[in-house]
């Protein structure tokens, strides 16, 4: 390979360098890896870098910086040496985000997007990072910071570094509270992400039950029967999407898992990756076998950095005992496994702009067909995969599908990890039976509504989905029942929202989150999002008009439905859900400029 | 093959086609913006959206494949309602500059507002500031927020040129057109970005704020840059004096044509215009005192048509017929080299040759040739000798002083002699006639010039390099008192005692058509404007 700037990096750097570009078929999926390899290194992503990579990669550098200022988390100057990342996203405000944001702005005199002038802080409004069971939280570097107030933040202002325990590890997960917990089983278990431990509790079983002894089509056929359903949000069946890859074929196949838990309101992965790494790579090996793939890429977001190196560690772990690489288990199969990092940015959870992504462009959804089964990543037959849907596989496997499937309800088998976050007691992950009622999750296991207030209105199934009123919650929380109650599971992020909640203010969360998260590909959204939530704000500021409503209802409607990838769709589904199940709060807005709900700030 | 109904109307398209391209065969033009013909598709502006029976969701013509028994709308209520929808989705942060905008008049955004907008503006809010009037290269110029995001651009650099200078930054609707800092969007083939522009966002230097485009006329011609011929429209104005300064041609643009150019053109080529109307020759001339001054053009007399020709034949018959060196020239259309070979040859009884520079241009496997003329096969075809040893052994003849009379074509010898050759040519020389379009060196040491039309003022043919014969179309009428090479070349075998009865260049082709076996069968008709192949 031809090596250019050369003194760019320094010679240990510039090895790794080498070796990161070697782990991809195509050397162009390098660049986001590099651009954070060079961030890393210099703080930013400097000028030189970009032509490096340009260089060393043989992509225009016009890609380069394409992929720079897409990605949030790339920055094309040097931040302060401390980035405070507040995350003002639904699940975070519900729980007090804003007023922690005033407060940092206040004692940091600055706006979002501003660096201290002594250099030291840098703070950001950023979208959900997957915490929202500690909102409102903080990433602070490469640290999260939960349950943010003004006695946390002084903390942080006073103690610049990444010296803190990262509250991730230490969540407060709540295990089954009913059944048996299958992979709860691991989040209160002491060195849970050892393989030792893992293989105390029946870890790589199912591996050993099945690679060498099962025919891979048989593979496939019991994950049908299992019911087994893709748990990232689209819930369609998982043997079912194996068997649209091609049998025979001259390329090579792929897994693609997606670790880029992004959908506001959920954070179950994170869990999956930090607690039981393990039983993800065991389910990797066996939607490999199922497939016929030897080659695994997982994609993590950028913002989880202790889940990433839990992961990290339990890829080499498994690696140097013979349960990764070549001849797993002496069962004469091979299966490798790169984990990429991504860069910020909500799309790349849409899987074929994960895709995009992974091959080093900006996170655009492609146009289908072709779907990914027959071309994926690199142009070859790819399966993708969520973090919880391949982490179920091990037990269908070790303990047979009928068991699975009786699980849950008709069609939706197995168990759940169910997000709660909001106005709740006990904001955390439940795993539940599939089709666990959502009144039983938010009243049952999620201790109720907070401070004894009432309910008033739930997102099941992450900020994409229909909200439900609080006489909508007697619903079977599966794929099939949410769909026929006009919403849907998506990924199990239940958002609970309590009568002090004004909802203009609520769908604002969800149109600023929208509007930052666009890609920008397909005009309709483009323009849509930015422009709805111009208008949801222009109420929430007391300037509404009485047109607004239907023209945001009409807005919406052609929004949804019209654009490349589902994000139109989840885009339009608060809009729409929101004003017609609220309408009169939000005519109050308009006509009295100003909340009707005692004591909620009308003025944001 | 596939048969589907689109509208109610059945029709079979080839295996692998699209909605679109089903619905063009049957003269459905479905609105689009990001999809190009040339370019992969993007499927990013939503314009193009179709109902379809079966497919629960709208679906983008440009990208869906047809299927046997499909039955699609374009017109109905849903399609229409969708498509005002998205263009009012494309105008929420379009600045609406149109009184100020180059593009107005030949913009998709109004076009289609017309057609299928027509809604009552409700928006309220702020617009989204991008970057305006920025220079990114040599020839084309940025407004950001003009720009509807089609990618057409971006598509054309990487997968056209493979240049890649063109790129979207952020996302969202702060996502934007531009180019890597310090770089330039400066390729040979940069102008195309703006004719695929669908909107007024890359707008072209050269012809931006000239004219509006309402004003102009449009005749389809061949580029003689080199000898690919592509496919062109000429775009002119006669009405309005004041326009860049009296000027009649304002612009060059590709005409489609699968078999040449597809939809492209090069910049040379596009730039190349400007001979028609700068230094012409515009009145036949003598030069006054006679023998040769160094003076050129200042010393050279205006002379009536007849006089001039007069002259001419008077002289050819004056200097003994091989000491006559007639340089025909690559430039001339294959109905004036003909007639060239007729009158000189046939009837003068002189030699004529042609005289090409033959010097390599540039050249890349797109479309620029490095032969500059647009017609060098075309004269191979009618027998003329192109090799470059012709020129060599005129300049031994010359040398040896046996060369008095000479008849130059057009073309300026300076351009491809050493200065002390072409010296060694004109010094001995009693007698250079000059015919041509525009004053050069070579004019200029004439004795006597005789001013003849561009390309775009008569009717002809080139045959490029690939041995295809593509008609020329007169735009313009002749500059000044130029004439049609023909006509000249007519007015001195009359003199020389032979009249022809030509009136019009399709007689001279329908000639050729007989006398030279490789054009046999052709005629201007069955070349039409997309060209035809030599036997």
């Amino acid at each position: 390979m031809k090596v250019v700037a050369p003194s760019l990096f320094s010679p240990d750097i510039q090895e790794q360098v080498a070796k990161i570009v070697a782990q991809y078929e195509r050397k162009q999926a390098a660049i986001i890896p590099l651009l954070n390899l060079a961030q890393e290194q210099f703080g930013y992503v400097t000028p030189e870098a970009e032509k490096f990579v340009a260089e060393y990669l043989e992509v225009p550098i016009v890609q380069v910086r394409e992929v720079v200022s897409f990605y949030t988390l790339l920055r094309p100057s040097p931040p302060g040496k401390c980035r405070i990342a507040v995350c003002t996203t639904t699940g975070c405000a519900l729980r007090g985000a804003d007023k922690a944001l005033e407060y940092a702005k206040k004692k940091l005199g600055i706006k979002p997007g501003e660096t201290t002038p002594d250099g030291r802080f840098t703070l950001e409004s950023v979208e959900c990072l997957g915490a929202c069971e500690f909102g409102p939280v903080a990433q602070v570097n490469d640290t999260y910071m939960g349950y943010l107030s003004e006695q946390t933040l002084d903390r942080i202002f006073q103690n610049v570094g990444p010296d803190r325990e990262d509250w991730c590890a230490e969540a407060p997960v709540v295990e089954t509270p009913t059944g048996e917990p299958l992979i709860s089983r691991f989040f209160h278990m002491k060195e849970s992400h050892k393989l030792d431990t893992y293989l105390q509790h029946r870890g790589f079983e199912a591996v050993k039950k099945t690679l060498g002894k099962m025919n891979p089509d048989d593979v496939i056929d019991t994950v049908k029967k299992s019911n087994l359903r893709g748990l990232g949000g689209a819930g369609f069946s998982v043997g079912m999407k194996w068997s649209f890859v091609p049998k025979e074929t001259s390329k090579p196949k792929y897994l693609v898992v997606n670790a880029d838990e992004g959908e506001p309101g959920t954070f179950k992965d994170k869990y999956i990756l930090v607690k039981a790494p393990h039983l993800l790579i065991e389910g990797m090996i066996l939607a490999s076998y199922a497939v016929g793939i030897h080659k695994a890429y997982l994609y993590i977001r950028k913002e989880y950095q202790f889940p990433y190196e839990r992961l990290k560690a339990a890829v080499d772990e498994a690696y140097a005992k013979g349960y990764l690489g070549k001849n797993i288990l002496g069962t004469g199969f091979d299966l490798d496994i790169v984990i990429h990092r991504g860069a910020g940015a909500y799309i790349c959870g849409e899987e074929s702009a994960l895709l995009e992504s992974l091959e080093g462009k900006k996170g655009l959804p492609r146009l289908r067909p072709p779907f990914p089964a027959i071309v994926g990543l690199f142009g070859c037959p790819t399966v993708i995969n969520n973090v919880e849907t391949l982490s179920y596989l091990p037990f269908i496997f070790d303990r047979g599908y009928e068991w699975f499937a009786g699980l849950g309800s008709p069609k939706n088998g197995g168990m759940k990890l169910y997000c709660v976050s909001g106005r709740v007691e006990q904001p955390g992950v439940y795993e539940l039976p599939m089709g666990t009622s959502l009144r039983d999750i938010i009243f049952q296991y999620a201790g109720g509504i907070a401070e004894g207030r009432k309910l008033k209105a739930v997102i099941p199934g992450g900020i994409s989905a229909n909200i439900l009123t609080a006489g909508e919650i007697d619903v079977k929380m599966d794929f099939d029942s949410l769909k026929a109650a006009g919403t849907m599971l998506g990924s199990s992020g239940v958002m609970v929202l309590d009568d002090s909640v004004c909802m203009v203010k609520a769908l604002s969360y969800a149109t600023k989150f929208f509007a930052h998260e666009s890609c920008g590909q397909c005009s309709p959204c483009r323009e849509g999002t930015g422009w709805i939530h111009k208008i949801v704000t222009r109420i929430l500021q007391g300037k509404g008009k009485p047109a607004d409503l239907d023209n945001l209802l009409d807005i919406a409607a052609f929004m949804g439905g019209n654009t490349i990838c589902a994000f139109g769709d989840a885009a339009a589904m608060p809009v729409t859900s929101y004003i017609k199940k609220f309408r009169a709060e939000f005519e109050y807005h308009i006509q009295h400029k100003k909340c009707d709900i005692e004591n909620a700030d009308a003025n944001g | 093959m596939p048969t589907l109904t689109v509208n109610g109307k059945e029709v079979t398209v080839e295996k692998g086609s699209t909605v679109i391209q089903a619905a063009e065969k049957l003269g459905f033009d479905i609105p689009r913006y990001c999809y190009h013909p040339g370019l992969s598709i993007a499927g990013n502006c939503r314009m193009c959206l179709v109902e379809i029976e079966k497919f629960p969701k709208l679906q983008i013509a440009c990208h869906t494949q047809v299927q046997d028994g499909m039955v699609v709308k374009t017109e109905s209520d849903v399609v229409k309602k969708t498509r005002e929808h998205i263009l009012e989705f494309l105008l929420v942060n379009h600045p609406l500059d149109c009184p100020v905008c180059d593009q107005a008049g030949e913009c998709w955004l109004q076009n289609y507002y017309m057609k299928h907008g027509l809604y009552d503006s409700r928006l309220d809010e702020d617009k989204v500031k991008k970057s305006k009037a920025v220079s990114i290269g040599p020839t084309v110029m940025l407004d950001s927020e003009r720009c509807i995001l089609c990618s057409r651009c971006v598509r054309f650099t990487d997968e056209i040129t493979k240049t890649s200078e063109l790129g979207i930054f952020n996302r969202g609707d702060h996502s934007e057109i531009g180019i890597y800092p310090g770089r330039e969007l400066n390729n040979k083939y940069s102008g195309n970005v703006v004719d695929i522009c669908p909107v007024g966002a890359l707008t072209d230097k050269d012809f931006r704020f000239k004219c509006r485009v309402w004003y102009l006329k449009a005749s389809p011609s061949v580029c003689t840059g080199c000898s690919m011929g592509c496919n062109i429209e000429i775009h002119y104005q006669l009405e309005r004096k004041h326009i860049a300064g009296g000027d009649r041609v304002m612009r060059f643009k590709p005409r489609e044509n699968e078999e040449v150019n597809k939809w492209w053109i090069c910049d040379e080529g596009r730039y190349g215009y400007p001979f028609i109307d700068k230094n012409r020759i515009h009145k036949p001339c003598r030069r006054v005192p006679d023998p040769v001054s160094k003076d050129g053009q200042k010393d050279m007399s205006p002379i009536p048509w007849d006089k001039a020709l007069d002259m001419a034949a008077q002289k050819i018959k004056e200097i003994p017929k091989d000491a006559w060196a007639v340089l025909a020239s690559p430039q001339m259309t294959n109905e004036e080299l003909y007639l060239a070979k007729k009158v000189f040859g046939d009837t003068l009884g002189l030699a004529i040759s042609l005289v090409s520079p033959n010097r390599e241009g540039y050249s890349d496997d797109f479309l620029i040739k490095a032969d500059k003329n647009p017609n060098t096969r075309g004269a191979f075809e009618l027998g003329y000798n192109v090799l470059k040893t012709q020129l060599e052994e005129m300049v031994r003849k010359a040398e040896a002083g046996k060369i008095r009379g000479l008849y130059v074509f057009g073309q300026d010898l300076y351009e491809f002699l050493k200065p002390e050759t072409a010296e060694k040519i004109f010094g001995p020389c009693e007698l250079l006639i000059f015919q041509g379009t525009n004053w050069n060196p070579t004019a200029a040491r004439a004795s006597l010039v005789l001013p003849s039309a561009v390309f775009a003022e008569q009717d002809g043919t080139f045959t490029n390099f690939q041995r295809r014969v593509q008609r020329i179309f007169k735009a313009l009428e002749p500059m000044g008192e130029s004439k049609p090479g023909w006509e000249i070349l007519a007015g001195l075998s009359e003199r020389a005692g032979r009249k022809l009865s030509y009136k019009e260049t399709h007689e001279i082709f329908d000639e050729i058509a007989a006398a030279v076996p490789v054009f046999q069968g052709l005629t201007y008709t069955k070349i039409g404007k997309k060209g035809a192949v030599l036997a």
